[in-house]
């Protein structure tokens, strides 16, 4: 006990004298970092395990897309259980001349049946629990529509062919967000307004929902019957499960975000070496002193180790505290994604504890416990044991330390690996940039002769100045990669997308209006062409049935589990071009036969020859692959993944699509096309991207913040290295001021050692951020960019910024120092 | 060369406060030293000949009096005007040598030389490396050389700019006697050529013996031996 209390007095000496202070700092920030991230992870998936009920509206659910077979719903009845239907689809909202596309859910007696819906009279209303659902003739709609569209409540809007007022604004849904459909605003009506509406035809694309709520045991006898009998086109959904690709994208959210906060730690850890290093060797005099008085080695390491857990908790608290912070900011940066969120619990403030243990044990420790080494004869001989804090093994443990948070974060040995290896390999680069860069600088001194001092700076301290540039371009080239590569990123991909790429998708086309609605597109000089589209089952490949479970890629799994798009055409499209095979030349006299875009043939293991079996409704078709194709989707034109020679699958039941480009003038056409066709969806793809883009560009600032944070411990990299070189700094410049040199001049020097540092960081960061982005950009992406010349400029620039700031900032009075004390060492001997 | 005194203080003083109140460390000092002539301060540790000493290079004002070097009173320039004068006139030779570390012995008797703005820095530099016999070690740095070496190439960096006045303390302090005898010989031995004034601070008896005058600073006194 007592040596706890000695440990705790010593520390608290320790901080006065402002010894502790980056090491703490740096820590802080690596705490902040971590908690941040998993206060935002807990809560978020606190969110979706206690409100899984409420997520999917029910205890289970059948979601088809086909009309759910009315047995289920009378078994479930039968049963004693509540039920409730919902039927979502994507259409156009019509106010007068203005269109907006909506993601419609009709909602049938009793929705939502776990959770409730949110109600209010205007956007900023306190939110009501609405007690009925829409009534008939009433839309409840998304506050971003009222926005989009200009309108309030008590307005009238047009839905197909029928007109309905605006009843209340919905605030919150509480199984709402899923994939696509969540990019438009929501529109709620009553389930038996449908049919007036004229919306749903037998091949629209829509959404059938069965939901069912009550005593589990119950639930799960009728889950059993359903999972007995159910259609094949027919999904049984329970809590949880319902979301696999919302769960998995946050898994990965979380994970990348949790590994981009050990970035802050990497670099953290470097001011903590520095410091750690420093105090360590202001120590050896105090711990030969020690050793003399009788303290034993094991006594030595005792304190120092109980020294370091005291400051760990200190750390931990305030890091914890901070990251708090930072997660309601992340919350609020996110908050058109996320549902309303449960309170905050206690476990992230544990991992906070954790997390700053391990570093100061990887980080700190072995530096410290290196002083119980000091030979007590050092009191005697000065030049005894300053040997003692030398080598390589408290590198390689702090390494060890990064890696296993790294291994703790990603939770997968090899990604673990994988990101290590990314890492260690950048700062190793930016390792050997700052040599470079410190190399050509002395050169550069030793070869001019005259204007040498002014960098000789960066020449006399080669080791701090490398570790700063390193540091500092660390956090710089993730500010940059994030902030101005994302940019160039997209805009690369815009620059492909051609001006006159379609914008508009029209779907759901019934054959029977096919005529009509090319002739009144063609009235309103829209050039374009009209494709038919079935929805069938890949069952079998080359005689062996398609089992979805065999596939490891998700993608290819969901591909297969779920009917797909397929067309027939006579002529291979312009923005297709064949790569293996042939493509069918003739009418409708060819053979049947299939072609496939070629990476989708990859994914599902498809290969030229193969023979596919397909199930459209209840009948079977059967043709070989004669042809794989690449397609260029950037044109936005109708493509397809499989395409079918002509008169091969006409007796199959189709709808029609379309895609045009509609100059923003000429825009009058689609309320003529909404009117005239009121089941056909209309697809405005501009505001889809827009709508991608904002979701992007939060999930971004998200990890901005993150990189910000890595900045910082960057910053406090520079301090750590000024800390370091605090007493060499006064010295010399003592020295310049008794050797003639005016202060203006020491400023200068002090002025240009920053710019040159902050310069070569910017630059490296912004050369290795144009590196990052080109190979993002082709192995990620799939697209055509090239190194961006102008990223090492705003490197340069941010570089130049940010550490002459900071840099003169904390060298402040350093320069003040009077030359005197150059003559102290014989005044006071 | 210039005839009449190179340094001069008028009813010098100095004192600041201690813990224990006001310290007075000298008053009333007047001193006149020629053109070209050696004098040794000596003293007992903590008598306040360091602080003299750089009083007279202007590193420091004094409380009372004032110090001109030639005709300019130095007490009465500002810090920078102060620095300016030291770098065209005063040479420093220190006990911890105080060279610095990332620079090359070279490098640091280039220093005062681009602080003064010399044209032909490198080729000074060098002959000055030479006269100190230090030609074949210019490119290492302090660590590998020798106390005596390092205070060679200090002695190097003190004349170099050729001085009117050089300040040296306690040059041999931190040298064992053969190598300070050595060490005072070269100080002596460029002092004569370049006819600089030297004014040096030492307790050691017999390197105070070896200039024109001696001087001892006694109860903030100083008096002739």
């Amino acid at each position: 006990m007592s040596t706890l209390r000695l440990a705790l007095r010593m520390l608290l000496r320790d901080w006065r004298a402002g010894e502790l202070r980056l090491l703490a700092l740096a820590l802080v920030l690596s705490v902040t970092a971590i908690t941040g991230v998993a206060w935002l992870a807990d809560r978020v998936a606190g969110a979706t395990e206690s409100r899984a009920s409420e997520l999917l509206g029910g205890d289970r659910a059948l979601v088809s897309d086909r009309p759910i077979d009315e047995v289920h719903a009378l078994r479930a009845l039968e049963q004693g259980l509540s039920v409730s239907r919902t039927l979502e689809f994507a259409s156009v909202i019509l106010v007068g001349d203005r269109t907006q596309l909506a993601a419609l859910k009709a909602v049938g007696e009793g929705y939502p049946l776990r959770g409730q819906l949110q109600v209010g009279d205007d956007p900023d209303a306190k939110p009501e629990t609405a007690t009925t659902i829409p009534p008939r003739g009433e839309v409840w709609v998304e506050p971003r529509l009222l926005m989009q569209l200009g309108i309030a409540v008590g307005d009238t809007v047009e839905l197909g062919a029928r007109q309905f007022i605006v009843g209340r604004v919905l605030l919150l849904e509480p199984d709402r967000g899923r994939g696509f459909q969540s990019l438009a605003p929501r529109v709620m009506f009553n389930l038996d307004d449908v049919a007036a509406t004229g919306l749903v035809q037998d091949a629209s694309r829509v959404t059938h929902r069965l939901l069912v709520a009550g005593e589990s045991p119950d639930v799960e006898a009728w889950q059993s019957t359903v999972q007995a009998d159910r259609a094949e086109s027919v999904r049984l959904e329970s809590p949880g499960e319902g979301q696999p690709a919302v769960q998995r994208a946050m898994d990965t959210a979380k994970r990348f975000l949790g590994l981009s906060a050990l970035l802050t730690v990497v670099v953290g850890g470097v001011a903590m070496l520095l410091t750690i290093r420093r105090y360590a060797a202001r120590h050896l005099d105090r711990v030969a002193i020690m050793r003399c008085l009788g303290a034993t080695q094991a006594g030595i390491a005792f304190l120092f180790t109980t020294k370091m857990i005291l400051l760990g908790l200190a750390t931990a608290l305030i890091g914890t505290v901070l990251g708090y912070l930072v997660h309601l900011v992340m919350l609020a940066l996110l908050a058109d994604f996320l549902p309303s969120l449960p309170s905050p619990g206690w476990r992230p403030a544990v991992t906070g504890i954790g997390v700053a243990q391990v570093i100061l044990l990887g980080f700190a420790l072995p530096t410290v416990l290196r002083l119980r080494k000091v030979p007590p004869l050092r009191v005697l001989r000065r030049d005894l044991g300053g040997g003692v804090l030398k080598g390589v093994g408290v590198y390689l443990v702090a390494l060890a330390a990064i890696f296993l948070l790294m291994w703790w974060q990603a939770g997968d040995l090899r990604l673990a690996v994988y990101v290590f290896v990314a890492v260690t390999g950048t700062l190793s680069l930016l390792g050997l940039g700052a040599a470079l860069v410190v190399g050509i600088l002395r050169r550069g001194w030793r070869a001019g002769g005259g204007s040498g001092v002014l960098v000789s700076a960066i020449g006399r301290r080669p080791w701090t100045t490398g570790v700063q540039i390193v540091a500092l371009g660390l956090g710089l080239m993730a500010l940059l990669l994030l902030s101005l590569v994302r940019d160039d990123l997209l805009q690369t991909w815009q620059d492909g997308v051609p001006d006159d790429a379609a914008n508009y998708f029209l779907i759901n086309i019934q054959p029977d209006e096919v005529d009509d609605v090319a002739d009144m597109l063609a009235e309103a000089g829209v050039d374009t062409e009209v494709r038919p589209m079935v929805r069938g089952r890949l069952v079998a490949i080359d005689g062996n049935a398609v089992d979805a479970g065999a596939y490891e890629d998700p993608r290819a799994r969901r591909a297969v589990s779920r009917e797909f798009n397929l067309s027939w055409l006579e002529r291979l499209p312009a923005d297709n071009s064949v790569v293996e095979g042939r493509f069918w030349k003739g009418g409708d006299t060819v053979d049947p036969q299939l072609s496939i875009e070629r990476e989708f043939a990859e994914r599902i293991g498809v290969a030229l020859g193969d023979t596919l079996r397909f199930r459209f409704g209840g009948d079977y078709y059967e043709a070989p692959v004669t042809s794989l194709r690449e397609v260029k989707w950037d044109s936005f034109n109708v493509n397809f993944f499989v395409l079918a020679s002509p008169g091969f699958l006409e007796d199959a039941p189709a709808t029609y699509l379309t895609s045009f480009y509609l100059p923003e003038d000429s825009q009058v056409l689609l309320p003529r096309l909404v009117r005239a066709f009121p089941s056909v969806t209309l697809i405005d793809i501009t505001s889809i991207l827009e709508a991608v883009r904002s979701i992007m560009d939060q999930g971004v600032r998200v990890v901005e913040l993150m990189a910000l944070l890595t900045l910082v411990s960057g910053l406090v990299v520079l301090l750590a290295a000024l800390q370091v070189t605090r007493e060499e700094r006064r010295f010399e410049s003592a020295l310049l001021r008794a050797l003639g040199g005016s202060r203006g001049l020491i400023r200068r020097l002090a002025l240009t050692e920053f710019l040159l540092l902050g310069g070569a960081a910017g630059v490296l960061a912004g050369a290795g951020a144009a590196v990052a982005g080109y190979w993002m950009a082709r192995s990620l992406f799939d697209l055509d960019y090239g190194i961006n010349p102008l990223l090492p400029v705003a490197g340069l620039l941010a570089g130049v910024l940010v550490v002459t700031v900071a840099g003169a900032a904390a060298t402040r009075g350093l320069y003040r120092v009077s030359p005197m004390r150059l003559l102290k060492s014989s005044e006071e001997g | 060369m210039q005839i009449g005194s190179v340094l001069r203080t008028e009813r010098l003083g100095m004192r600041f406060q201690g813990p224990g109140g006001e310290i007075r460390l000298f008053q009333d000092l007047d001193l006149h030293i020629d053109n070209g002539e050696t004098v040794a301060i000596l003293g007992a540790s903590g008598c306040g000949k360091s602080t003299l000493l750089g009083l007279l290079a202007g590193l420091d004002t004094p409380t009372e009096g004032r110090v001109l070097v030639g005709d300019t009173d130095i007490t009465a320039l500002d810090e920078d005007a102060r620095a300016r004068l030291r770098s065209r006139h005063v040479g420093f030779v220190f006990q911890a040598f105080h060279l610095l570390s990332g620079l090359t012995a070279l490098e640091n008797i280039l220093l005062p030389l681009e602080l003064a703005g010399h044209r032909d820095a490198q080729r000074l530099a060098r002959d000055a490396l030479e006269r100190v016999g230090l030609a074949n070690r210019d490119r290492h740095y302090p660590r590998q050389l020798s106390g005596g070496e390092q205070q060679r190439v200090a002695i190097a960096r003190a004349f170099v700019t050729a001085p009117r006045l050089l300040l040296a303390d306690e040059p041999t302090g931190n040298l064992d006697r053969d190598t300070g005898h050595r060490i005072s010989d070269l100080l002596f031995t460029l002092n004569r050529e370049q006819q600089t004034t030297l004014v040096l601070v030492t307790h050691d008896p017999e390197l105070a013996g070896r200039c024109d005058r001696v001087l001892h600073l006694d109860g903030g006194r100083l008096v002739a031996a």
